[in-house]
């Protein structure tokens, strides 16, 4: 009967509802409509316009995840929220809570982070809601919001353990200094308050139908205890002694975890406004002037109003020489005066400063995943019944096999439960990449997928934006030449509208006029109506194919007037300092470099020359994503460079997209990497080699471990080396801590 | 109002999906109008708007 009901539910249709953001036609339906169909297993999808959502019917196992991104890669965007969550599990068994989760309806994206006990859940505002979403995955976890924070949590959890550890210090020493019944009823509290976490683990896990490290820490010391009333024996003192043992690694842990988790958050400063008052920069608003003096950090992202300094950005930047800032020049919180006096005016919220997007930022790179995790994944689901069986085994041995008798069989066997660790293999690879990610941050390099570690290793092209990331950027106009008069002083007002960098070689000739209508085709050139006359600047292919160009001349930028030729500009931008030293660096390591770039100018040409490399010129931004999709189609890793705001479509089709920022902006950047310059390219291989390795050399301490202690508590080598059960204990609470360590330690 | 040359709607100046051809800028209500126009500016400007659907 029950499979019966299963099989109906299989075959029967489900129905999801989407909110569709930036649709505005039918076309925009059709195409909506058209790629959630493409998914396969979908049956169904009716596209509303005016509701702006999407019915899909789906007759197969989709997941929701798939529907987004099928929407999302056609240039619209699905309606989600997302929510974080402490668990409170070990980490081996997050995989499956991961699992539970993704399988919820409405859940898009589910991500953990194994090191800290959080998962964060994307889910569909349409059909649930966190609360829905956590009961009918069945786990109990605390929603973390601005009253709870992360931190708190993470702290909360510590304290927890040390009044469990406390406990376990005071009472165990007296266990086994007082008689058989006192000594019981002195073990009590040990086994029943302090290894409460343990027994109650074990309980939700087994519930769970699964198994972790709670399972044998609870197993190992009820066994112990039990025996020990039975038996006449004081087994139940070295129950105490195990539990106050395995207590002591999992405090260090949770103390590790909470420490880590709160260096990476920030506090708002003490800001300093103009008539005295000081308060803290969470409460500055826009348009406020705040005075900041010497040796004070800069509490909020602004404008400098007055006044002049030398400002240190290294918390930002990673770069430690101080930088001179004047009156009308750009200054982010976090930044140190280093001597001066400044008054600034306040541009953006504490929220939305450009430090705290860093924060937000990283703190997704840390739950990203490693190839070799879904190994570990593997390991650690069977891990604990192995253990329970071997240890069951050990006990027959000793006792049918050798002969031994109940006392010591029983103590070989728990002493396998009691060594035997998966919570060090759960934590390896979490621990090392939330330890390179904030390295990386240390340089000035913000990760904010940190699966880009292990990408990057097998990254074979490289495709590099020139403008601005080559190059400095600064184009200076060199030479010009004008078929039709006045037809430069009209490009230039044309040009003033424009963000571009081409555009800001013409603003540095002052000009006036009037621009009736403008328009900017990216990659390409501008369209303006400038004193009643229609201009148009840019590309030789652009310009010429809406224009009459009846003139030989060619430069690197062509001005047309009114439908015929008016005259060429020729530019020159300079070559990077560091652009030669990470280009050969790339070289080096067997990588192919491209340059891709929207100047169509010879300049583009002398400089690949220059360089040694590849150049694709004349590409609009599309252009430049259609290239990495060609190479990446021919089997190959890329790897992408370019500017944060420009370049987002290539960067978001490579492999690694690596921003290079000069806005300050971190939201607008497309990047799973945000890099201050080209140089910090090196920096980033040397950091991803470092991650990797850390994280497999974690993982040999892990699997190691286990391999060396489970032989030897299973009393392989006694009676030389001999490990009773409360000193298994103590190594297993061990392993994981020095995981942790491992992870800290910078080599 | 502007009209959008490949399927005939309504829109915006401010559309982000824009071209120019022969001097002249056109918009979009999408990127696949913009692709399709692209392809073959002159069948839409001579034969007007297609409407919808477009061969999807």
């Amino acid at each position: 009967m029950v499979t019966e009901k299963k099989e109906e539910l299989r075959i029967t249709d489900k129905e999801e509802q989407l909110k569709i953001i930036g649709m505005h036609c039918a076309t925009c339906v059709m195409s909506v409509s058209k790629s959630l169909k493409s998914v396969s297993g979908v049956k169904d999808a009716e596209v509303n316009l005016a509701t702006g959502s999407a019915k899909v019917i789906l007759s197969g196992n989709v997941r929701l995840k798939e529907l987004v991104k099928a929407v999302r890669k056609a240039g619209y965007d699905v309606a989600t929220e997302k929510f974080t969550v402490k668990l409170n599990v070990n980490p081996e068994e997050m995989p499956k809570i991961e699992r539970k989760f993704e399988n919820v309806k409405g859940v898009v994206d589910v991500k953990s982070n194994p090191g800290l006990g959080i998962v964060s859940v994307e889910y569909n505002l349409e059909s649930t809601t966190p609360e829905e979403i956590l009961k009918e995955a069945g786990v109990k976890g605390e929603i973390i919001n601005e009253q709870r924070s992360e931190r708190s949590v993470l702290y909360e959890d510590f304290y927890d353990l040390l009044k469990r550890l406390v406990i376990g210090i005071t009472f165990t020493p007296l266990t086994y200094l007082f008689p058989f019944f006192l000594g019981i009823l002195l073990s009590i509290p040990v086994q029943f308050y302090s290894g409460l976490r343990f027994h109650k683990g074990a309980y939700r896990a087994l519930k769970n139908r699964t198994t972790n490290m709670d399972v044998l820490v609870s197993l190992a010391s009820n066994i112990l205890w039990f025996s020990g009333i039975f038996l006449h024996s004081t087994f139940y003192a070295d129950a105490s002694l195990l539990i106050t043992f395995i207590l002591v690694g999992k405090t260090l842990e949770a103390y590790i975890k909470a420490k880590m988790s709160s260096e990476i958050r920030i506090e708002p400063y003490k800001a300093t406004l103009k008539d005295g008052r000081v308060v803290n920069s969470n409460e500055l608003k826009v348009g406020d002037i705040i005075i900041v003096r010497t040796g004070e950090r800069i509490p909020a992202d602004g404008i400098i109003e007055s006044g002049e300094g030398e400002v240190n950005e290294a918390i930002l930047t990673g770069e430690q020489k101080p930088v001179l800032k004047r009156k009308g020049d750009n200054v982010l919180a976090g930044g140190i005066l280093v001597n001066g006096y400044l008054e600034i005016y306040v541009t953006r919220n504490w929220d939305r400063s450009y430090i705290i997007q860093v924060i937000e930022s990283v703190r997704g790179a840390y739950n990203a995943r490693v190839s070799i995790q879904n190994l570990v994944d593997k390991v650690s689901s069977v891990f604990v019944p192995i253990v329970i069986t071997l240890s069951a085994l050990t006990f027959l041995v000793w006792k049918f096999v050798l002969g031994y008798n109940l006392y010591s069989s029983l103590l070989f066997s728990v002493a396998v439960l009691a060594a035997a660790c998966p919570c060090a293999l759960g934590l390896a690879s979490p621990m090392a990449m939330l330890v390179s990610v904030r390295r990386a941050l240390k340089r000035g390099i913000i990760i904010r997928d940190g699966s880009i570690l292990e990408e990057i290793r097998n990254v074979n092209v490289a495709v590099l934006d020139k403008t601005g990331t080559v190059t400095e950027g600064e184009y200076v106009i060199i030479t010009k030449k004008e078929f039709i008069n006045g037809a430069f002083d009209l490009a230039t007002i044309a040009e003033s509208r424009s963000i571009h960098p081409i555009a800001k070689a013409f603003h540095k000739i002052m000009n006036d006029g009037k621009v009736e209508q403008f328009e900017e085709f990216p990659g390409r050139g501008i369209y303006a109506r400038v004193n009643g006359n229609d201009v148009i600047v840019g590309s030789k292919d652009f310009v010429k194919s809406n224009c009459d160009w009846n003139v030989e001349d060619e430069g690197d930028i062509l001005i047309c007037v009114n439908g015929r030729a008016g005259g060429i500009v020729n530019i020159r931008d300079k070559l990077r300092d560091d652009a030669k030293r990470v280009i050969n660096y790339m070289r080096e390591r067997g990588i192919r470099v491209i340059i891709a770039t929207g100047d169509s100018s010879n300049y583009a040409d002398e400089i690949g020359k220059e360089l040694g490399v590849e150049v694709r010129k004349g590409l609009t931004p599309d252009d430049k994503a259609e290239l990495v999709k060609e190479l990446r189609e021919n089997d190959n890793k890329v790897m992408f460079i370019g500017d944060g705001i420009n370049d987002a479509i290539a960067m978001r089709e490579a492999d690694v997209g690596i921003a290079v920022s000069s806005g300050t902006d971190l939201a607008k950047s497309a990047g799973k990497v945000v890099i201050n310059s080209l140089d910090d390219v090196i920096g980033l291989f040397e950091q991803a080699k470092l991650g990797v390795r850390k994280i497999k050399e974690n993982l040999a301490w892990a699997f190691g471990y286990n391999t060396v202690i489970i032989p030897i508590a299973a009393g392989s080598f006694y009676p030389t080396i001999y490990l009773p059960p409360e000193y298994a204990a103590l190594a297993m609470g061990f392993s994981s801590v020095i995981v942790s360590l491992w992870s800290l330690v910078p080599i | 109002m502007i009209i959008d040359p490949v399927c005939g709607m309504e829109v915006d100046e401010k559309s982000q999906y824009k071209t120019m051809y022969k001097g002249k800028v056109y918009y979009f209500c999408s990127s696949y109008c913009l692709k399709e126009f692209q392809k073959n500016p002159e069948e839409y400007l001579r034969g007007g708007p297609k409407g919808m659907p477009h061969g999807h």
